[in-house]
């Protein structure tokens, strides 16, 4: 078991140095603007657009400036500084990861709890009406886009603009340093009607796929044995049913929230929550390199990093899994 | 699996029901007034005294591009500087026409051969801690040697200032030098010599940010890095400064987050004859609300709050707004004119008639709808916009009304085609409908982000109803600029999305970078139709000179009609800003910043 977490451990770290250069050199080669004109002002002359370039270190050739970059990041974990506002890029992701992390786990939270009661109901009652509410009403959270989802359940719910102030809505994410970690109690009413529209596409799909799992369970020569026995139907569905059927669940936990970890995209624009995602979006749109690449290497780390947890547990789910 | 369907249609249906009648809850009515204006004039504004005290938080989508002042140069930075510095001169919430002094203890004095501006600046105002010391004019000259050096890199310090006598061509390398034209005789004086007779110009641009004093002791650390460091530790002179720490660090603002201002307690307005009255002890700035209709709409709900720095609400809200909320909306004038370049070194644009046909036959009025209709803006008919310095002698809101292809806001088809048949006589390709038939498809670059990407296309039916045929790229808006538009080399035909807003109220700083031949740069140009009139650049040349008043007023009047029958472009809206407040919020929009003044703005 160690030496596969040592080698996959060594993998990850080639990966993301692939992932790093892809991502230079796509917004080097083809970069959506020239980060130097851009901070040049509304009448940039060529010599400032010079100096600008030279003050980025854009002027240097590529390999030059890759080089450089890995350097920092390899030996002193250092992503550079943004070009937008001169602060370090380590430190911008560091101070919203905390909310994006909040906003990730409690989600996963929320779809978990939401999600696997309606995908066993769901199994259990087969065909039944039950069964038909829930798997409609999940084609509809699982056809609905997030970012759709979100605006209207703020113009639904949210305290202020929404018809029924329920919940706090866009912008009350506190940006004094607080975060679910820290201040629980203050985050959490700000993040209940996020983790409700980041949950709903999610409970969906887990509810519907833990059904599909189940059913075909339920089916299974073991759990025929178990109910000849005489086993109570709650054990049999429990015990024996929904251990199998979960596992893989498990898998695709551990990818989703690698992939949220890393930036609940829309989710943050919409509510306007201070995480990883936003930040990117930010990056992106003003061409912003070093903040690109941080937000992108963070991305691809906790997704590798998922991967590798949700391989190594699912050793101990699965007896049968040996590395 | 049907029935799983029918049940998500119905409850999709339900959904679409529920959120249909949430945003139709205004009505559409736009007849109303507000402030006291007809829905849509600009707002007049109210000076009278705010309530003491408070706290109040504007909503923003984006950072401000710079806190130093050396390098700010958009007007969301603009309004922060407003607040957290004094520049030599600025304009008062009302008057977007005559600066005010601020710094400056009294006007400029211009000497008779235009070369020379004496500045005398105010005794007594100090900078915040942890500076803490009086402001004098050594700081003005150090603030001017700084942004043009390397290290600071300034958008505009070399466009308007380069006139001073010992300004580099290039930005300096190394350490910051003096300028020899910058002189101090007493440490409330400071004299500017200038190479050429260009004080009009340069007396007007001392309004802008490069003129917010930098004390040089405490900024040359910062300023020594590559790129200088100051942005994040700016000295601050006026009613209110982002919260910093005991070194100056400003920790109050928090990129892409949020901005903390409180008051600078070093600020005494009164003994320092600052015309601010500072009503508030503090304002937020919450960035990341770029969804603006959520914004707007949590505005128009909320308490304490101020929207947006990133354009008029949402043309649904703002029309429910004026039924509904009428006292918490205000318009001004954006000082800036939007429109659709021709190349004029692109065939067919480099035939003068085929320009003047495509600015008869287009209809402006449509265009306009794009950005709200009537409400958001007049239809531009020239270059000079509403609030500019020579805006009426050029003709007000109907310049250039010798030309007849400039007169028809919704287009006149046989017009144009009386031109199309002119430059058919020229050897252009003109069919047998009297449109353009030319076979090439015209490289045409569009943004990709509403509401410029709707006017683009709008634009796109146009220019095929005239006969032409496109080639119609969408991209971000800066890759428009930067690898597009603003490069000549690219060779696009239309620009459909551009436009020139203020720097300050001088005419000047409308045509000149954007009309004259001598400026076309080969990268972030900005005379997109890339126009090169030796008559109109000699005009300009002469009327730089001009004494500012009506003279110079109606010398850059006769340069906007010359321009208009050159027909280079476009123009289709004078914008205007519709700003947004909390019902408990006395908003007092700036004409200058075009967005609220933090110093006049106050609870109710």
């Amino acid at each position: 078991m160690l030496s596969y977490i040592v080698r996959r451990l060594l993998w990850m770290v080639l990966l993301l140095i692939v992932i790093s250069f892809l991502t230079f050199m796509i917004f080097y080669l083809l970069p959506s603007a020239d980060p130097a004109v851009l901070r040049a002002g509304k009448q940039p002359s060529p010599e400032l657009i010079k100096v600008i370039r030279e003050q980025l270190g854009l002027d240097k050739p590529w390999y030059v400036q890759y080089w450089k970059y890995l350097d920092r990041l390899a030996f002193h974990f250092d992503f550079g500084t943004s070009y937008q506002n001169q602060v370090s890029v380590k430190s911008q992701i560091f101070d919203r990861a905390p909310a994006t992390a909040g906003l990730a786990i409690g989600g996963a939270i929320v779809w978990l709890l939401i999600g696997i009661p309606i995908g066993i109901i769901s199994a259990v009652k087969r065909g039944k009406l039950a069964d038909r509410l829930a798997m409609g009403g999940a084609l509809v959270l699982i056809s609905a886009p997030v970012y759709w989802l979100g605006l209207v359940s703020l113009y639904l719910f949210s305290k202020g603009i929404g018809v029924w102030g329920v919940f706090d809505g866009a912008g009350t994410y506190p940006n004094d340093g607080s975060n679910l970690f820290n201040s629980p109690f203050t985050v959490a009413p700000t993040l209940f009607l996020p983790w409700l529209v980041l949950a709903a596409s999610f409970a969906a799909i887990y509810a519907r796929f833990l059904r599909g799992n189940l059913l075909e369970v339920m089916s299974e020569d073991y759990i025929r044995t178990a109910r000849a026995k005489g086993l109570p139907e709650r054990t049999v569905i429990f015990r024996h049913g929904l251990r199998s059927a979960i596992t893989p669940i498990v898998t695709i936990l551990g990818l989703d929230l690698g992939i949220l970890l890393g930036g609940a995209i829309l989710t943050e624009s919409v509510f306007n929550i201070p995480g990883i995602g936003r930040l990117a979006v930010d990056s992106i749109q003003k061409s912003d390199l070093p903040t690109i690449q941080g937000t992108v290497i963070m991305g691809a780390f906790f997704i590798i990093l998922l991967n590798l947890l949700v391989d190594v547990l699912y050793a101990f789910l699965d007896p049968r899994v040996r590395y | 699996m049907k029935r799983s369907l029918r049940w998500a249609v119905m409850l999709g249906a339900l959904i679409a029901l529920v959120v249909g009648l949430t945003a139709c809850g205004g009505s559409s009515s736009n007849s109303s007034s507000t402030n006291g204006s007809k829905a849509g004039e600009p707002t007049k504004v109210d000076l009278s005294a705010g309530k003491k005290g408070g706290k109040i938080t504007f909503l923003a989508a984006a950072d401000i591009d710079y806190a130093d002042p050396g390098q700010t140069y958009y007007t969301f930075g603009f309004m922060v500087q407003q607040a957290i510095n004094r520049p030599l001169y600025s304009f008062k919430p009302d008057d977007t026409t005559t600066p005010v002094p601020d710094l400056a203890a009294g006007p400029p004095e211009i000497s008779a051969d235009n070369k020379t501006i004496t500045v005398k600046i105010r005794q007594g105002v100090k900078y915040a801690p942890p500076v803490n010391r009086e402001v004098t004019t050594a700081d003005v000259k150090y603030a001017f040697e700084r942004s043009f050096s390397k290290n600071v890199p300034s958008g505009y310090a070399g466009t308007y200032f380069s006139s001073i006598e010992g300004t580099p061509a290039k930005p300096n390398t190394g350490d910051i030098k003096p300028i020899s034209g910058i002189t101090t005789p007493d440490k409330y004086t400071i004299v500017f010599k200038l190479k050429a007779p260009q004080a009009p110009l340069v007396s007007q641009a001392l309004v802008m940010p490069i003129t917010v004093p930098v004390p040089e002791e405490y900024a040359k650390p910062f300023d020594a890095k590559l790129p200088s460091t100051y942005d994040q530790y700016v000295a601050q002179t006026g009613p209110y400064m982002i919260q910093n720490d005991s070194k100056g660090k400003l920790v109050g603002r928090k990129p892409g987050k949020q901005i903390t201002m409180v008051r600078n307690p070093n600020w005494d307005g009164k003994a320092t004859g600052d015309y601010r009255p500072a009503y508030l002890d503090g304002v937020t700035i919450e960035e990341g609300n770029d969804q603006l209709e959520v914004a707007s709409r949590r505005t128009l709900s909320g308490n304490g709050l101020m929207c947006c720095d990133a354009g008029s609400p949402p043309a649904q809200v703002l029309k429910s707004a004026l039924t509904s909320n009428k006292d918490q909306i205000a318009f001004v004038p954006s000082g800036g004119t939007r429109y659709i370049a021709l190349n004029t070194k692109v065939k067919p644009f480099d035939n003068l008639n085929v320009r003047k046909a495509v600015v008869a036959g287009f209809d402006k009025n449509a265009l306009r709808q794009t950005r709200g209709g009537k409400l958001l803006g007049d239809i531009a008919t020239g270059w000079l916009p509403p609030g500019i310095p020579g805006f009426e002698e050029a003709g007000g809101l109907t310049q250039g009304k010798q030309y007849d292809f400039d007169t028809k806001p919704t287009g006149d088809l046989a017009l144009a085609k009386q031109y199309f048949a002119k430059a058919k006589a020229e050897g252009v390709p003109i069919g047998s409908n009297g449109l353009y038939n030319g076979p090439d498809k015209l490289l045409t670059i569009a943004t990709n982000a509403d509401p410029g990407k709707k006017t683009a296309e709008v634009a796109q039916n146009q220019f095929t109803k005239l006969g032409f045929k496109l080639q119609f790229r969408i991209v971000p808006q800066d890759t428009l600029y930067t690898k597009f538009c603003g490069v000549p080399s690219q060779k696009v035909a239309i620009c459909p999305n551009v436009g020139w807003f203020k720097d300050f109220t001088d005419p000047q700083s409308m045509l000149d970078a954007t009309f004259n031949g001598n400026n076309i740069l080969q990268q972030g140009n900005v005379n997109w139709p890339q126009l090169d009139v030796p008559a109109i650049n000699d005009a300009m040349k002469a009327a730089a000179t001009t004494p500012v008043g009506t003279e110079r007023n109606k010398a850059w009047a006769k340069i906007n009609d010359m321009i208009i029958g050159q027909a280079p472009a476009i123009p289709w809206i004078w914008d205007k800003t519709a700003l947004i407040a909390s019902k408990d919020v006395k908003q007092v929009p700036n004409g200058y910043t075009t967005v609220q003044d933090l110093s006049f703005s106050s609870l109710k």
